[in-house]
């Protein structure tokens, strides 16, 4: 049996089967291969052309539906979970097709019906069948996919039509264009799954209108696989402009793929910022003139009525495409209700933590913590980025996150992770040995004892971090050329928390607001891996010609500051990156060198320095302190095996 | 407009430099074929051959050397339109647990060696990654450091350094240029 959650369960053979299938939609209905199945259509949250379109196709090929005109009218209201709806829903359909608002909520009906389940869009997370029909409509329209340069426009975070339409042109070979609305570029799990999978790079543009593409000088292009990934520049200068207009005037654009502003998925207050639209200058352009314009609708005004009598504007046909595309789809579900489900998805090899308190998904819309009676928290576990961060990302959402406490089931000790454990920690894995917790008290409160280290010795007192930062604030000030260009960016978390004492120092010195941000190096989802304000709702940080001043607790490798780096000039150009850290314990792995340095502390391999400040993790006071680790890679005993494929690099 | 040049490095002396950087990088390296050298286009890849040579001398084994040409990933090159290439890596190498070694003519913002980093890390993960630049002009505007210098010289924004080497140049000499009857900003 097989369902369909998110466009990745579905190889592009299956893709290419598919849209046969569609090309034969006249046959199908004239064979009525549904007949007398049922399918249940529940959608917790409206729809007209999805929900319509899933009942046509099912009745076309024969079936009939049942439905609840409004799931907020169902048991739903009186607090039935979704596994026990997947449950009672199954024994009445053939196959459920589901909306719902929460990110990995069909996911988790999936485990618990006993029939094949159609995700009709889950929150933010992915609109599979939407993407089929995106797709079809693009080879119906242009004869095929490779090759083909799509840009994709608008709210690029927020619509999930859009996370998996990406993926899928990635997988085609396309050429992707994005082109977000300000502050809405592609959440950070799906940027990385394009970096890691498809081995795009990715360059998001905030664009005020579509002038800028009109003019092609905004426009940035994803070109897998190609020597010219001109990737990497966010804002663009005006030379740099020169030089990509001489790409893009090669460059055909074969689609313009629109999107609604999703209100209903933002945050109050945070709607204002131009939006692109597609006016009648668009129509007038040469070089669009074999230029089609898909939106998924329903529109707001991000088209121009004038496109609606224009041959490029294809969107009604692409949604008329929405039947037999579905029609294809149910069709290719009941062929393979035999077949045993794919095994190709991460979902298959997750992680599932051996204690009650487990690391939650950071996703505050994943099912996993609206309901976590219908999903039992799952995570695929990976050993990422550059710093050999412990990732988790969650089996349902799909959104990743940083481990911070690791421990060992048997003997019952927890420590910090630390990218020196990773062997370590792939051998608990391996073993079902591997616990791994958010917090602290999470890790206390389930019986665990940090492990067992040697003699900690202060480094610092709370009067000696005082005064370095004070020194280093004043350094700061002192060299800086123009105070008001400031920008004090902290690396969460520890980084964060200097960087608001040394803006505090700041401030108080210059009598007036310094900007403070924050970099996170591996964010969720929402926290997407760049720069942002310090305050979540404070204006976007700009950080071109800005003079930034970049706080870390301890620099040791070196190679923390090097991913920061390739995150503030992935986000803006700035005049210039200063380093300032409390410690610097040398043993540098790239080179990076702080401008600002509280203490050089000279260490050996095998010890740890840590920063403890007040009010982090119960911290009663600010102390550095540095100990031998005689933690989990020491006691050899615990690690058995480490040879395992986890690691995803 | 007249210009006032200085030699700063005459042939024998800019001989005995890359000769004593190619000492250094083999005293880095835990082991001599742990080491894999990038020039940076186009200077940084004649200095980067020759350190190779060098290298060769002293070890009996050649380092890989791979040529980068980081003009896609710099932020502010522009200026420059003597580069046709934009592809990231001209010549590919095996980076995964070596000692990388990054290698240019001059460092001076930074931004040059931090787009490589970059380019780097879309390669693979190297154990370390060293730079080595045979004149370091200082007045960084990023966090890096050049891990092995051939000379320091403290020149101002107005001046310039100029490195020329035989295989482009047709002669081994690093000037600098005084700019008269300008002010420097």
């Amino acid at each position: 049996m097989r369902s369909l959650i998110s466009i990745a369960d579905l190889t592009n053979d299956e893709i290419e089967e598919i849209f046969l299938l569609a090309d034969a939609a006249q046959k199908l209905r004239a064979e009525q291969p549904a007949r007398g199945q049922i399918m249940a259509t529940l959608f917790y949250e409206p729809s007209t052309r999805t929900r319509f379109s899933f009942e046509s196709a099912m009745q076309r090929l024969g079936g009939s539906v049942i439905s609840c005109s409004d799931m907020r009218s169902s048991s739903a209201v009186k607090g039935e979970t979704l596994a026990d709806t997947a449950k009672v829903v199954s024994a009445y359909a053939d196959v459920l097709a589901v909306r719902h608002n929460w990110d990995g909520a069909v996911q988790a009906m999936v485990e618990h019906a006993d029939v094949p389940v159609i995700n009709a869009g889950d929150g933010g997370h992915e609109h599979p069948s939407q993407t089929l029909c995106d797709l079809y409509t693009l080879r119906k329209e242009k004869g095929g996919l490779k090759g083909l340069t799509v840009v994709v426009c608008g709210d690029l975070k927020n619509g999930r039509t859009i996370h998996s339409l990406v993926f899928a042109l990635a997988r085609f070979g396309a050429n992707v264009v994005t082109l977000a609305a300000n502050g809405m570029e592609l959440p950070q799990y799906v940027i990385e799954r394009l970096e890691r999978e498809y081995d795009y790079a990715l360059a998001p543009v905030a664009a005020d209108d579509l002038n800028a593409v009109v003019t092609e000088t905004d426009a940035l292009y994803l070109m897998p696989k190609q020597p010219h990934q001109l990737a990497l520049f966010t804002q663009v200068d005006q030379v740099i402009q020169a030089r990509l207009n001489t790409l893009a005037s090669g460059l055909r654009y074969d689609a313009f793929y629109m999107t609604r502003k999703q209100k209903e998925r933002m945050k109050e207050g945070t709607t204002e910022g131009s939006y692109p639209t597609i006016g009648p200058e668009f129509l007038r352009q040469q070089h669009f003139k074999d230029t089609v314009v898909m939106h998924p609708l329903p529109r707001v005004d991000e088209l121009s009525p004038e496109l609606d009598k224009d041959r490029r504007g294809i969107y009604f046909k692409q949604a008329a495409y929405g039947v037999p595309v579905r029609m294809a789809l149910l069709k290719f579900l009941f062929d393979r209700r035999g077949a045993k489900p794919t095994s190709a998805s991460p979902r298959s090899r997750a992680y599932e933590s051996p204690e009650e308190l487990g690391p939650q998904c950071r996703n505050l819309n994943c099912v996993t913590l609206k309901e976590p009676a219908s999903a039992r928290k799952r995570f695929e576990v990976l050993f990422a980025g550059e710093i050999g961060t412990l990732i988790l990302a969650c089996a349902y959402c799909d959104h990743r996150f940083k481990v911070e406490f690791i421990g060992h089931v048997a003997s019952k000790r927890y420590c910090a992770y630390d990218q020196a454990f990773a062997e370590t920690t792939r051998g608990w894995l391996q073993n079902h040995q591997l616990a791994i917790f958010d917090s602290i008290k999470a890790a206390e409160e389930m019986g665990y004892e940090p492990f067992k280290s040697g003699p900690q010795r202060a480094l610092m007192n709370e009067a000696e971090i005082k005064n370095a930062l004070s020194a280093m604030s004043e350094q700061i000030l002192r060299e800086c050329r123009d105070p008001d260009r400031l920008l004090i960016l902290g690396v969460r978390s520890a980084g964060s928390q200097l960087a608001q004492r040394i803006a505090l120092e700041i401030e108080t010195r210059r009598g007036r607001k310094v900007e403070l941000g924050e970099i996170e190096i591996y964010g969720s989802g929402d926290e997407l891996r760049r720069v942002a304000p310090a305050e979540p709702d404070a204006a976007p940080l700009t950080l071109k010609n800005r003079e930034v001043i970049l706080v870390d607790d301890v620099v040791h490798t070196g190679r923390t500051v090097k991913s920061a780096l390739s995150i503030i000039f992935r986000s803006g150009r700035p005049q210039s990156v200063r380093l300032a850290v409390l410690v610097d314990r040398g043993h540098r792995e790239v080179p990076v060198k702080p401008n600002y340095v509280g203490k050089n502390i000279p260490s050996s391999d095998q010890d740890r320095v840590r920063v403890k400040l007040r009010g982090v993790e119960q911290e009663e006071r600010d102390q550095v302190v540095i100990y031998s680790i005689m933690t989990p890679v020491a006691s050899s005993h615990l690690s058995i095996g480490g040879d395992e494929k986890t690691a995803v690099p | 407009m007249a210009e006032e040049k200085t030699i700063l490095l005459e042939r024998d002396e800019l001989g005995r430099t890359i000769s004593r950087m190619a000492h250094e990088i083999v005293e880095r390296a835990t082991t001599p074929n742990e080491v894999a050298l990038i020039g940076i286009r186009s200077r940084g890849v004649h200095l980067a051959r020759r350190l190779a040579r060098r290298i060769q001398e002293i070890e009996k084994i050649a380092p890989p050397v791979g040529v980068i040409d980081v003009t896609p990933f710099r932020d502010d090159r522009a200026q420059e339109q003597d580069s046709p290439a934009i592809g990231a890596f001209e010549v590919q190498i095996a980076v995964d647990e070596k000692t990388v070694v990054l290698i240019d003519d001059v460092i001076f913002r930074g931004r040059t060696i931090r787009a490589a980093l970059e380019a780097v890390e879309r390669l693979g993960r190297p154990k370390r990654i060293l730079v080595a630049v045979l004149i370091d002009r200082g007045a960084r505007e990023l966090p890096i450091r050049a891990d092995i210098v051939g000379k320091n010289v403290d020149a101002s924004d107005g001046q310039r350094v100029n490195v020329l080497l035989e295989e482009s140049d047709g002669v081994d000499q690093v000037t600098i240029a005084h700019w008269q009857g300008r002010t420097t900003s």
